[in-house]
């Protein structure tokens, strides 16, 4: 059984625009300690589904259906009373930005401290030790000393290794990382995915890496769900997403992106920009992008469904079988060519 | 991949005269204390001696993590702000100390395009006035030749030129940065500098852009000064490749000879640092993982800026003497006593440099 | 932070030199006569002379401002070692009454108006405020909303007016004028703290609306854009319980402006609540400083003001400690 299993999840806002709809049917599942990429571009919905799993949305204005179903229970439905036992203590999460996700009144030790209090029936001084202990266990230098520092005091990499601490500090069963790298300089981000790949070892915490960088998501993740206006378009476990993407979408985003260890004299480019989810385009969302577009796909809205012969790639196109694979091949022959 | 440092001769483009050089460029912003009269008590060194040259139509990257001075030494560049010491020479004039006014016939050939589309474009006016403006500032032409030269270059950069009369908020975040480019072409300048401009850009809208600025300069002979943090960018738009670190220049080559034949440490490191968007490549390889944070620019690291961090620090000599930039061939220059020498290295071999260099 | 005081005091120090001088300056340039109101509509012309040169005016303005300044010092300049003496204001020149004992008499008149005032209003503002933020476009925002535009836009004259009308005059619930000291009331009048706040209570709910209507608006953003802040999100992810963040995340971070606000409004409405003091008779500063500028009454203006000038910087500085004291990044600054 799944450690989350995520179902048809629909999220909708009310605006003063109207609805703005932006999570529309998304499922996935994570299993123990494995780690989940989700991978998108901005305002594809990937943070709004993590938000609305932790039921962080504001609650007036949203709308959220489906079902997370964690440990036989659903976390959509649950009494808030109850999900705030789960959050921070079952299920963590880091955020993007470290500069301002941590309370600037607050000394750091507190901060840490608190999140054992709300969920362990200790003392003071054990939570102040156990909080030490992971400030230890993320590599903050001197963390007898720095426990009393205000996160001014820290730089953007020690303040996202803090909110890592924070978020371990009682041994969650899945760590949600929101665009945890994307705040950082490069040399950072290698520390911080280098520390959460020892701690995921250590503390054997499922993951969800939300990201917009293939990169990272090639690093780290296990499987891959690509989501695009809302939904999810592809899902595959990572080598086979690299190796077989099957949507369009997915051979834009990989010919887009310009790489260290391949020369190209032009970028595929993905032609227009994402569509907004007040009104997203009828039928497959990605069809005025389309290279590749049919008739039918202005009308119908492809389904998330199974590859042939491979159950675990999921994928959402109208597109033929040998088409895809035809493409596909094309697409990673030409990235061969030069990396040669 | 090969080891060899060296790309073949055949690879190398040649380019034209020496557009820019920059000699021993240094920017320092004073830091003040006292009562009531002010007094420096120390520097942030935000550039530090920086020397390179640009030649016409070629495009030189530069990278380097936030703080490293790429913004400023731009900003330098381009005499929005004033360097503490040091030449600027372009076309061959040195334009350090030129007034205002010496200086507005040059600014026309200096361009600069912006990290953040939603903030370098004032949010009241219309993209035709946006674009216009240098036009006007120059005065060249009249109204109806103004018009029809923004509504070419909105067609140019990929827009509809029937948009000339919209506000910003009303194109997406790529498009505004098609705005930008506009702007920038429009006085036909020679030299552009873009500061970061694809970093505020999802990839799709990234890789249009990157398009758009090889297309450019293609069509109209530009030369680019392309700062950004994100080494793949950088590789794939530049001719030549400045790393920067804590203000100075510690490496500068061709991109090719940067990419698969680094010879500082923190090139490396960078390189290294990188994901590669292949599980399979990403994964198989040894990240060399810098330990710490860059140091505080206020107070920089004695004789070679990068020791502290450094895996290949040898006490008594990189604490102790400042590196030189050395050649390497084809131009290639590097700060470092031990520089490394092959590439890719594990991590054994990099904290093994083979001997202190003969020099 | 030793460094951050001297500095603010010796920046005090210019500030009480300029106001000083630019009041002066003006009472210089208005063109009348203080002498002759001082000595009264029969004074004839050689008397009207007399008076002036008696009160110093026939002086250049910079020996009047300079024996102004030595009066003022708590020593004087020209001895040595130096003789310490109590600061004075001059006397007025209307009443020959001393200024000190002007200002003193009525500034406890004025600090129990203000700070009274300022105890209500963010009695009133604070649960409004944060309660409407909670709850953005309920019927208690929609509500509180209506009383701010009603308390700003409403004359405090006019207030205290409606007031006197129907809580004093109309249903006897309190007096409707004056004063009753604190601590001596003058033989035969009423005094005591519970006298005192008997005929404060309109004094203070006019003052305390405009204020609170301030307050109110001020308190709802800043609570509402602490709530969007990033570090509450964290605090919910860790499963702190609504009352938890907001009383630990929230509060105190929206607050940090208002104190300062706080801090200023007190300090400038010492120097004199001049409308409700007029409507309610108060013998406050700014009672007594309009009377003063009516009888051109150039010492007791300057002591007020004064006053107020020293109040100001000190309120300033006292909300600079505070603001260090709950924020640490201004701290180590």
């Amino acid at each position: 059984m799944p450690l989350l299993e995520v179902t048809d999840l629909k999220t909708y806002f009310r605006t003063d625009d109207g609805l703005v709809k932006a999570v529309d049917g998304v499922s996935f599942s994570v299993e123990k300690g494995q780690t989940l990429g989700i991978v998108g571009e901005s305002g594809s919905g990937k943070s709004v589904t993590c938000l609305s799993i932790m039921g962080l949305n504001a609650k007036r204005n949203t709308i959220t259906s489906g079902s997370a179903m964690w440990k036989g229970k659903n976390l959509l439905t649950m009494g808030s009373k109850e999900l705030r036992t789960i959050r921070g203590d079952e299920i963590a999460m880091i955020f993007q930005d470290p500069m301002t996700s941590l309370n600037p009144v607050h000394k750091i030790g507190a901060q840490l401290s608190e999140a054992v209090v709300l969920h362990r029936d200790v003392t003071k001084a054990q939570a102040r030790a156990r909080a030490l202990e992971v400030l230890k266990a993320v590599g903050i230098p001197r963390p007898e000393r720095r426990i009393d520092d205000y996160p001014h005091q820290f730089s953007g990499g020690m303040r996202q290794r803090v909110m890592i601490a924070m978020a371990l500090v009682n041994n969650p069963d899945l760590l949600i990382a929101d665009e945890p790298t994307t705040a950082l300089d490069v040399t950072t981000q290698a520390q911080i995915l280098r520390l959460m790949n020892r701690l995921q070892e250590e503390f054997g915490s499922a993951i969800i890496m939300i990201t917009h960088d293939l990169g990272v998501v090639a690093e780290t993740a296990d499987d891959v769900v690509v989501m695009y206006a809302a939904e999810a378009v592809e899902k595959a476990p990572v080598e086979r997403l690299f190796k077989r993407p099957q949507m369009p979408y997915t051979w834009g985003l990989l010919g887009s992106l310009p790489r260290l260890d391949i020369n190209v004299d032009r970028l595929v480019q993905i032609p227009g920009s994402p569509p907004s989810l007040l009104n997203p385009p009828g039928g497959c969302r990605f069809h005025p992008r389309c290279p590749y577009v049919m008739s039918v796909c202005k009308n119908e809205n492809p389904p998330l469904a199974p590859v042939d012969g491979e159950p675990e790639h999921l994928d959402a196109c109208h597109l033929d079988q040998e088409t895809k694979d035809r493409e596909a091949t094309k697409l990673l022959a030409s990235m061969q060519a030069g990396a040669a | 991949m090969a080891t060899t440092t060296e790309a073949p001769a055949a690879s190398r483009k040649s380019f034209g005269a020496e557009l820019l050089a920059v000699e021993d460029l240094k920017k320092h912003f004073p830091v003040t204390r006292g009562i009531i009269f002010q007094k420096q008590i120390a520097a942030v060194k935000a550039v530090d001696g920086v020397s390179f040259t640009v030649r016409e139509g070629e495009t030189l990257g530069v990278v380097g993590e936030s703080g490293c001075g790429k913004s400023t030494m731009a900003r330098c560049i381009m005499r929005l702000l004033d360097p503490t010491s040091g030449r600027l020479v372009f076309r061959g004039r040195d334009i350090t100390n030129l007034s205002r006014a010496e200086m507005r016939p040059i600014r026309r050939e200096m361009m600069m395009i912006f990290q953040d589309p939603y903030a370098s474009l004032n949010a009241r006016k219309r993209v035709g006035f946006i674009v216009a403006e240098a036009l006007e500032v120059h005065r060249l032409g009249t109204d109806a030749e103004v018009k029809r030269r923004v509504q070419e270059l909105l067609e140019v950069v990929g827009l509809n030129p029937e948009h000339y009369n919209r506000f910003p908020h009303e194109f997406s975040g790529g498009q505004r940065q098609r705005i930008g480019v506009a702007r920038a072409l429009a006085v036909n300048p020679k030299l552009i500098v873009c500061d970061e401009p694809v970093s505020a850009l999802d990839v799709s809208v990234q890789a249009q852009i990157l398009n758009l600025l090889k297309d450019l300069q293609e069509d109209f002979g530009l030369t680019y000064i392309f700062i950004a943090h994100d080494l793949n960018v950088v590789r794939h738009i530049s001719d030549r490749v400045m790393v920067m670190y804590l203000g100075h220049a510690v490496e500068l080559a061709e991109r090719d000879d940067l990419y698969n034949g680094p010879k500082h440490p923190y090139t490396g490191a960078l390189l290294s640092a990188v994901p590669i968007p292949d599980p399979t490549v990403g994964r198989a390889r040894e990240a060399v993982v810098l330990e710490g944070d860059v140091p505080n620019p206020i107070n920089p690291p004695s004789a070679c800026w990068f020791h502290p961090r450094c895996p290949r620090f040898r006490e008594g000599h990189c604490d102790v003497d400042t590196p030189e930039l050395r050649p390497f061939g084809h131009g290639h220059v590097a700060a470092c006593h031990y520089p490394l020498e092959h590439w890719p290295m594990t991590d054994e071999e990099l904290r093994r440099p083979a001997s202190a260099s003969a020099v | 932070m030793i460094r951050y005081l001297i500095r603010r005091f010796l920046w005090a120090i210019v500030l009480f030199f300029a106001v000083t001088i630019v009041s002066y300056v003006l009472f210089f340039i208005i063109p009348a006569n203080p002498a002759k109101t001082a000595c009264g509509q029969t004074c004839g012309a050689t008397e009207v002379l007399r008076v002036k040169h008696f009160l110093g005016l026939d002086r250049p303005i910079y020996v009047q401002y300079g024996k102004f300044v030595g009066r003022l010092l708590p020593f004087n300049v020209w001895d040595w070692p130096p003789h310490f003496k109590t600061p004075n204001l001059g006397s007025s020149f209307y009443n020959r009454q001393p200024v000190n004992k002007l200002v003193l008499d009525a500034a406890p008149v004025t600090a129990s108006l203000v700070l009274g005032g300022a105890f209500f209003w963010m009695l009133l503002a604070v649960p409004i405020g944060v309660l409407s933020a909670l709850r953005p476009r309920s019927l208690l925002d929609r509500m509180s909303m209506t009383f701010v535009l009603i308390g700003i836009s409403a004359h405090p004259v006019w207030i205290g007016l409606i007031f006197a009308y129907f809580f004093g005059y109309k249903w006897h619930i309190t007096p409707i004028t004056l004063y009753a000291d604190f601590i001596h009331p003058p033989p035969g009048e009423p005094g005591g703290p519970i006298q005192w706040a008997y005929h404060l209570i309109l004094p203070w709910a006019t003052f305390a609306i405009l204020f609170a209507a301030l307050y109110v608006r001020m308190i709802r953003a800043n609570v509402l854009e602490t709530l969007n802040e990033d570090y509450v999100r964290t605090a919910r992810a860790k499963g702190a319980p609504e009352s938890r963040v907001l009383r630990s995340h929230v509060l105190r971070n929206a607050m940090l402006p208002v104190v300062t606000m706080l801090g200023m409004d007190i300090g400038l409405a010492l120097g004199g609540a001049v409308f409700t003091e007029s409507v309610y008779s108060l013998p406050g500063l700014g009672r007594i400083s309009v009377q003063a500028l009516f009888n051109f009454d150039t010492p007791t203006v300057q002591g007020v003001i004064v006053f107020a000038t020293v109040a100001i910087i000190v309120f300033n500085l006292f909300v600079d400690l505070l603001y260090a004291l709950i924020d640490p990044r201004i701290r180590l600054a």
